[in-house]
């Protein structure tokens, strides 16, 4: 009796922690795929929810990824998933939704109520990702690609690591996306999809703040964000000389910025350290001087680069975390956060860009 | 004697019993004929008695091959252990004349090797510790013999170092071995299950037909069984790392053999925990796959009408009556119904849809996993640690296998082998360097 005692008392403090999900084959579950939630069309109170399920088959073959997508619109995000449960024969399962997509109407709304629904469930991954579909998200879900091996592999290649690495997408997890909503001194940003015939194109981010969108940015500047925040270095970087476009392609590339106290006011001091070889430059570069070529860089980034922050800074978000660093380096109390509240509009930027040539490729 | 000795009998046509006379010399001799080498009885007994070269009393106190035998009580057992008895002047004597059926220069069968002794234990105590001798020659190599079985009265023989044993551990088997009353012996199984293995669910004796292994144990202070008629010896005590350890890997390359040790684990665990595991993964933790994988099982599934866990009993089921019938049939034909099972049988269950595709991966996993355990009777024992392990997986999902390997582990490190823990590591015996005349005890 004394050696079962144990296991017996493990048994009944696991019942309920499995207690609240069933017993259910895989074949008897809906998988949902990618999720879109949209404000309803006639300006009524609630959401509008759209469901990419996966019908699974068997055979995997370019084209055989079957889909189904439902939508229903309802007052909350739990009611519209439970009322889809109705228009399905399984039981919907969050488990491999790999993409939660908002509605661009929506997200220059409100954007926070989704999260309400979003953090709490227990089978929505955090490592799932979160976008923005431009129109909205219906219109994107329900794009099939017709080449497709198996239902989402496109969203789930684009947004994954496997497939590919466009240094126009940063991909933002859910997790990520809910610690910045709720951190102060970092802002979310999102990808965001549109359409294009049968497929879909990711190459511009959206700037949030803790409520809404604010802004969107150019692709060159999804780059630049992408570089400075994750040192991206599946990218590119360009300047022009005499009409003539010259672009390294990007080796090794490290950030680092300080915030320091300068004549008075705070200066943000960015390093960018950049290496690699000219994928593309007029002839006769090898015998050019390399100095004055990554000088031109140098100077062609930096100003770029300013040009990002102060269109960030106008928008008053802060997709960089500069106010968390502010916050990390100085003393924890609320005062601090008060103090960059009143910096942060006016803050200078002193960029400097170190622009390494490597090599020019294959021919001089 | 003799009168004595045929009312102890039961009517038996084997037993001899001769009064013979030579001059005024009377002797009397009682055998059983089955079980002795005749030509012995009449070289040793017979003819110098008849020819009487030399006087036949002096003959007999000259040879210590005769021994007194004073207690008419062991008369029987005596007989039944294929000696003579002899009676002179009225003193017995007896004479070991046994004839022993055996197996000769056996081959390791049940575990073998590339790159080692292919020769086994013989059935016969005597080639056995022949074999063990000649690979140990240690004059602190000590056998004790002695009876087991009320009525079989078996030979058993406790072969181990004088120096190296650990005391404790030998008089605890001793102690065990008194309180056994089981009535027959016939294999070294019994004799495991007799010491305490009985529900056990790991084995914590190491039963093996290898005397590399035997020798091994012995360096390392350990106890050898030997059972009269049964080839396999008893290691003991043993520990749950000794089971997963080769004697190859003492034998063949150092890093393969360590990365051959790392793939034993694996193999163990991926046997145990994969049935458990497919239920959980198909009936409560899908999202644990990789999309690509839960898209293609969902799909080869969905012709199957059972739940998962039905499934996994229906192929569980087949692979172990596979299993079992090869090694019940004659060697001829085992190898055509393994054939005829795994091939034919498995592709038509998924063709049927009676299981998913991944399950015919899953069945064989487990199956060869568990063949990559190089001791036999700890393979036997995680054979059936699966099944338990299906039932929390049931319930539970993911939390219930992680909970029953728990419980496993939990259990694995209660158990003791003779006093010694069971899921210890002990270290490498040191090496003798230097002093020589100091024998190292732990």
């Amino acid at each position: 009796m004394k050696r079962v005692r144990l296991p017996l008392l493990l048994l009944m403090l696991l019942l309920p922690l499995t207690s609240s999900c069933g017993f259910r084959d895989i074949d008897k579950r809906f998988f949902v795929i990618a999720m879109g939630i949209d404000q309803p069309s006639n300006g009524a109170k609630g959401f509008n929810v759209t469901l990419r399920l996966a019908v699974p088959s068997p055979k995997i073959e370019p084209g055989s990824g079957k889909n189904q997508v439902v939508s229903i619109q309802a007052t909350s995000i739990a009611e519209a998933v439970r009322l889809l449960k109705a228009h399905v024969d399984k039981e919907l399962d969050f488990g491999h939704c790999k993409v939660f997509m908002l509605g661009e109407g929506l997200a220059r709304n409100n954007h926070t109520d989704m999260l309400r629904w979003l953090s709490r469930r227990r089978d929505v991954q955090s490592v799932a990702y979160m976008a923005i579909g431009h129109p909205d998200a219906k219109s994107i879900l329900n794009i099939a690609p017709p080449d497709e091996r198996y239902p989402g592999n496109t969203l789930f290649l684009m947004f994954g690591k496997d497939g590919t690495q466009s240094s126009y997408l940063v991909p933002v997890y859910v997790f990520d996306f809910i610690r910045r909503t709720e951190e102060r001194g970092i802002d979310p940003v999102l990808p965001i999809i549109r359409a294009e015939g049968k497929s879909y194109v990711i190459t511009r981010l959206a700037l949030l703040d803790k409520t809404k969108l604010v802004e969107t940015i150019t692709p060159a500047q999804t780059e630049t964000y992408s570089q400075i925040r994750n040192q991206d270095s599946k990218s590119t970087v360009a300047a022009v000389k005499d009409g003539d476009t010259m672009v390294i392609n990007v080796d090794r590339i490290s950030s680092h910025y300080k915030i320091v106290k300068a004549n008075g006011e705070h200066v943000l001091r960015l390093h960018l350290r950049v290496s690699g070889i000219f994928e593309e430059a007029p002839l006769g570069i090898y015998e050019a001087n390399w100095d004055k070529l990554e000088e031109l860089f140098n100077e062609q980034i930096a100003s770029e680069i300013e040009k990002l922050f102060k269109k960030v800074q106008h928008a008053g978000v802060d997709p960089f975390g500069f106010g968390l660093r502010y916050r990390a380096t100085h003393a924890g109390s609320p005062q601090t956060w008060k103090d960059w509240e009143r910096i942060y509009p006016n803050l200078k930027f002193d960029i400097h860009v170190r622009v390494k040539i490597d090599g020019t490729g294959l021919v001089k | 004697m003799l009168n004595r000795i045929e009312m102890l009998f039961a009517e038996a046509r084997d037993l001899t019993l001769n009064r013979l006379q030579n001059g005024n010399l009377v002797i009397e001799v009682a055998y059983i004929a089955t079980l002795c080498d005749e030509s012995k009885v009449s070289d040793f007994i017979l003819v110098p008695f008849a020819k009487q070269e030399i006087p036949f009393e002096d003959a007999v106190k000259r040879n210590p091959s005769f021994k007194r035998l004073d207690d008419p009580a062991k008369w029987a057992e005596t007989i039944l252990h294929g000696f003579v008895l002899l009676q002179l002047n009225g003193v017995v004597y007896k004479l070991d004349v046994a004839r022993i059926i055996r197996n000769e220069n056996p081959q390791t069968m049940v575990e073998t090797v590339i790159m080692g002794p292919q020769i086994a234990l013989s059935e016969d105590l005597i080639d056995s510790v022949n074999i063990i001798r000649s690979r140990y020659p240690s004059e602190e190599l000590s056998v004790e013999e002695r009876t087991i079985g009320t009525i079989s009265k078996t030979r058993l023989l406790l072969v181990f170092d004088k120096h190296r044993v650990d005391a404790n551990v030998l008089s605890s088997i001793r102690e065990k071995l008194e309180r056994i009353s089981d009535p027959i012996f016939t294999a070294t199984g019994e004799l495991v299950r007799s010491l305490g293995d009985r529900y056990r669910l790991f084995p914590s004796m190491m039963v093996t037909e290898r005397p590399d292994r035997v020798c091994t144990g012995i360096e390392d202070g350990k106890v050898i069984l030997l059972l009269q008629g049964s080839m396999f010896a008893i290691v003991l005590p043993s520990t749950f790392f000794d089971f997963m350890h080769a004697v190859d890997d003492s034998y063949d390359s150092f890093w393969m053999t360590r990365a051959m040790i790392v793939l034993r684990y694996f193999a163990a665990l991926l046997t145990i925990t994969l049935p458990a595991l497919y239920v959980a993964i198909m009936s409560y933790n899908p999202e644990l796959f990789r999309v690509q994988l839960t898209f293609s099982i969902s799909g080869s599934r969905s012709a199957v009408p059972y739940p998962s866990f039905v499934e996994v009993f229906i192929m569980l089921f087949m692979i172990e009556s596979l299993i079992e019938a090869s090694v019940r049939l004659p060697k001829y034909i085992g190898s055509t119904a393994t054939t005829v099972g795994g091939l034919i049988l498995g592709q038509a269950a998924q063709q049927a849809g009676l299981v998913s595709s991944i399950m015919i991966i899953v069945t064989s996993v487990v199956a060869i996993s568990n063949f990559v355990i190089p001791v036999n009777n700890m393979s036997t024992a995680i054979r059936f640690l699966k099944y338990p392990l299906i039932i929390p997986a049931i319930f539970f999902g993911i939390s219930g296998v992680a909970l029953g390997m728990f419980c496993y582990l939990i259990y694995l490190s209660d158990l003791r082998s003779f006093g010694k823990p069971y899921f210890r590591l002990f270290g490498r015996t040191q090496l003798q360097s230097g002093d020589i005349g100091q024998v190292n005890q732990e």
